[in-house]
């Protein structure tokens, strides 16, 4: 256990690496400099909009070479610190991250979880019962095949706006302001449903259709029709299908957490909802370096986490798994 | 287990249909129900404002004038005097009045003004604030370089001392745009945080409101009215509202479908269409096209280094190709105007020299567009359709404008489209905004459309935009079409010209119009229509908003940075609640 252990975090380590390089490097690859979109919109005057120009060049540390403020980089991050924003003069990286974090784990996380645990049991459902199969199984399909932005604009378009029965963007009606009160609760709750909706009925499809496949091909293995043959109860049976299944969707899981939380960005700027998705699109246009790789790495850290839990839970899933590290002690 | 498995899990899928109903049912009676809002602020007591801010509310330092949070200067810090575009005349704000003595300013200084702290307002903060323009990174270090040279204070009364002849014209822009901070509370900053920090912990201003919350990813930024507001003596002006409340934007859509259902009063977003929502409870300043005042020109800006764009010739042929009504028309649906061929804003009519305007400025005219370029050597030799330089190569040229300004996307559209008729071949293309920065600034753009000058009190900044010299490798903010081709002629008048005072008429129209006559013959940039000082009212809560009739009702509708320093704060005092 202790070996597996020690190998996973050593790869962890590594991808974090490697994946943070990446981070830091591909804003630099974008064409455009940060400090020429920052003065055009300040507008200055000619001779101050120069000598603006040095002193913010200067001021982000653009001016050294690549290298050192490839070195630098990792010397902030070793030590917290994620830099100032540029888009947002005067603002630290975290600070904005901190205060956007919030309103996209609490899109993401029901989302995620609520479409696995609900998609899979929709699929497993609909594998033994033919009127599921014939009506939950198309629907699934044009789910997961929906992109998510496009199901989002939908959404939006019929639901708010259309019928007017949910709020069409932010996160909280605009007379309040975040506090722990019902009010604000109420609030937040209905502007919540739609871009979590959004999420969790693409996820759900996918999950839906994995999962009936899946508990079809196991109800047809051998095992399963040796089992029926010995009378075993059918819902035994089926439970060991299901557990059986349940292995490559956790695999799909740890595969599929990148795309959700794409989708997650994009549906978070369809409906104005201020979490991170909002910041990057931001962070996009003004070319602003530090948020950007501030943005990507709560994003790498949090996918790279979040596939490190589903290791850990094949562990405790999969008696194969176990039997084998205990093989390996 | 397999039964509890399948209860917990639809558990789970009874928790989100719950969710669901709940919060349908929720909204069905709370936010969709208008006007009843069980919200916290008081809907008849609050204003809310949109289409200013774009970014999360971190400046609050009105001293960075490009990036304040919506009303930091205005609402929370206020300015010496205040400018009246359409009267065309300074109002006496934290000042009593200014004039000047040989070359020095001499400022009086308002008596009775108190910062929010309590404390009072004085001289030695007029000192102290402009001061900090000699500080590095300040975007008013330029009066320092050029001509300031000290201030002294005495009482309440301030003297700016100038050591050559002062840039009157720039002056005057300073009076109005320069808030006033406390030297009390900003003496502790540092140089960085005074010049590029947010300033965003200590809110002490003079001005009618005092921040109340809304920070960085915030949705929403509210101001408090504050009593005792300095102007309601001096002025009888008188703050109707007790909120306002300004609405991050998201996307116009968004702000749109908020504005129509009543949650929004004041929206200076972009709303494609609105010409045919006008009427009942949506207003705009003018009753007919082009209902929203002009705030800034749309101009086509040429890259006057590059062949054919080099050619004068081929400049003013390019320019008659283009259908601006077209674009009025059927881009804009009449909301914004076609432009003089000077470029100058309408408020800005009393400077053109109309005469010299009409007989030198280019007309839409295919047929006209054609000679020029036939004349001067640019021939269709291929049969394609579109005329060759005079080497011979096929011209194609690259209009850009940021991706996703819809407008200004299908307006060079209709560019390329016209340009073609007169033989001109224009390839629109949208590159993001900061590659577009990128490319003009450096120089490598061909054609862009830019309308970064906006409405000011004099069109003395049009002027530097146009000619400003000297050409450095980049060019951040002006001269973006390197236009050298004059000589340094019309900068030379440009900078005479800053240096006559507003008051004297006679010699400042002098320069002007041989300045003018520049921008006509040459064609630096090509002026193409105005865009509008983009305000929508929804009147369900609050009447009495800006028009172009009715006593006292002609201000500036908008929250953009800026403009509530002009008659903004009159506009918002001016507002009552609709019975």
């Amino acid at each position: 256990m202790t070996r597996y252990l020690a190998r996973k975090i050593t790869i962890y380590l590594l991808t974090f690496f490697v994946a943070v390089t990446i981070d830091w490097a591909i804003p630099r690859l974008m064409p455009g400099n940060p400090i020429d979109g920052l003065i055009s919109r300040i507008n200055a005057d000619p001779a101050a909009s120069e000598e603006l120009h040095g002193f913010f060049t200067k001021s982000f540390e653009l001016d050294q070479p690549l290298w050192k403020q490839y070195v630098n980089f990792w010397w902030g991050l070793l030590h917290g610190d994620l830099g100032p924003s540029i888009a947002y003069v005067g603002s630290r990286v975290d600070e904005l991250i901190w205060a956007a974090l919030p309103y996209t784990l609490a899109l993401l996380v029901p989302a995620i979880v609520l479409s696995y645990i609900a998609g899979n049991r929709v699929g497993a459902m609909a594998a033994r019962r033919k009127v599921l199969d014939n009506t939950v199984l198309p629907v699934a399909y044009v789910l997961t095949a929906t992109p998510y932005v496009f199901l989002a604009l939908l959404l939006a378009y019929f639901v708010a706006f259309q019928w007017q029965l949910l709020p069409v963007s932010g996160a909280y009606d605009f007379s309040l302001q975040p506090a722990w009160t019902p009010e604000f609760a109420q609030s937040f709750l209905s502007h919540w449903i739609l871009p979590f909706l959004s999420l969790f009925l693409v996820s759900f499809g996918g999950w839906a259709i994995g999962m009936r496949n899946l508990i079809i091909y196991e109800l047809e293995a051998d095992y399963a029709n040796y089992l029926q043959s010995l009378g075993t109860p059918n819902r035994l049976v089926r439970k060991y299908a299901y557990s059986n299944a349940v292995l490559p969707q956790m695999t799909g899981l740890a595969l599929a957490l990148g795309v959700i939380v794409g989708g997650a960005l994009v549906t978070e700027i369809v409906y104005g909802y201020p979490g991170v998705g909002s910041l990057l699109l931001t962070a996009i246009q003004n070319r602003d370096y530090f948020l950007l790789q501030g943005i990507f790495l709560f994003i790498i850290i949090g996918v790279l986490i979040a596939n490190f839990v589903v290791d850990l839970l094949y562990v405790v899933v999969d008696p194969r798994t176990r039997t084998g590290l205990q093989g390996q002690q | 287990m397999a039964t509890r498995r399948n209860r917990r899990a639809a558990g789970a899928i009874a928790l989100v249909v719950a969710l669901a109903t709940a919060a349908s049912l929720l909204t069905a009676g709370g936010a969709g129900a208008g006007s009843q809002s069980p919200f916290a602020l008081p809907r008849q007591e609050t204003l809310y404002t949109s289409g200013k801010q774009w970014g999360p509310y971190t400046g609050f330092n009105p001293l960075r004038t490009g990036d304040y949070s919506t009303g930091t200067l205005g609402l929370l810090y206020e300015t010496l005097f205040r400018y009246d575009p359409l009267k065309d005349e300074f109002v006496p704000w934290l000042a009593t009045g200014g004039k000047w003595v040989g070359r020095n300013y001499v400022l009086t200084v308002r008596n009775g003004v108190k910062w929010n702290d309590g404390k009072p307002f004085t001289a030695a903060d007029v000192k102290f604030t402009f001061e900090t323009g000699k500080l590095t990174g300040s975007e008013y270090s330029t009066m320092w370089k050029t001509g300031l040279t000290g201030i002294t204070t005495k009482g309440n009364v301030v003297t700016f001392k100038f050591g050559g002849r002062p840039n009157f014209q720039d002056w005057d822009t300073i009076l109005y745009t320069m808030a006033m901070v406390p030297k009390h509370i900003w003496s502790q900053y540092s140089a960085t945080e005074i010049t590029t920090g947010n300033a965003d912990e200590n809110f002490v201003g003079t001005g009618p409101f005092t921040y109340a919350a809304g920070k960085g990813g915030s949705q929403t930024l509210q101001w408090n009215r504050r009593n005792g507001w300095w102007a309601t003596k001096a002025y009888g002006l008188r703050m109707p509202m007790k909120y306002i409340v300004d609405i991050h934007n998201t996307s116009n859509t968004a702000s749109l479908q908020n504005f129509l259902q009543d949650k929004i009063d004041l929206s200076n977003n972009f709303f494609p269409g609105i010409d045919k929502q006008i009427g009942g409870k949506i207003q705009t300043y003018y009753a007919k096209a082009p209902y929203m005042l002009s705030a800034n020109t749309a101009w086509l800006v040429p890259n006057t280094t590059k062949a054919p764009l080099s050619d004068r010739a081929f400049r003013r042929a390019l320019a008659m190709s283009i259908n601006v009504d077209r674009i009025v028309t059927a881009d804009y649906g009449n909301i914004v105007a076609k432009a003089n061929p000077t470029g100058l804003l309408p408020t800005w009519n009393k400077w053109i020299d109309q005469a010299q305007a009409k007989k030198l400025g280019f007309k839409y005219n295919v047929a006209g567009a054609k000679a020029i370029l036939a004349a001067n050597g640019y021939k269709d030799t291929d049969g394609d359709g579109y005329v060759e330089g005079k080497s011979g190569g096929d011209i194609n040229l690259r209009l850009i404008v940021p991706n996703g300004w819809s407008d200004w996307q299908t307006a060079i559209q209709i560019i390329a489209d016209s340009a073609k008729d007169a033989g001109i071949k224009i390839t629109p293309a949208y590159p993001d905004y900061n590659s577009l920065v990128d490319e003009r600034n450096s120089g490598k753009f061909e054609l862009v459309i830019n309308n970064d000058k906006q409405l000011a009190n004099s069109p003395y900044s049009y002027y530097d935009y146009l000619f400003h010299l000297p050409i450095s490798e980049t060019m951040t903010v002006v001269n973006f079409q390197r236009f050298t081709q004059a000589g340094a002629a019309p900068w030379a008048l440009t900078l005479k010209f800053n240096k006559v005072k507003s008051t004297n008429v006679k010699l400042a129209k002098k320069y002007q119009s041989q300045i003018q006559k520049y921008i006509l013959d040459y064609l630096p940039a090509i002026p193409l229509w105005y865009n509008g000082m983009w305000a929508q009212y929804n009147t369900s809560v609050w009447t009495n908003f800006p028009k172009a009739r009715g006593k006292g009702l002609q201000t500036t509708p908008t929250t953009w940075n800026g403009y509530l320093n002009m008659t903004g704060i009159e506009a918002l005092a001016n507002l009552k609640r609709n019975t």
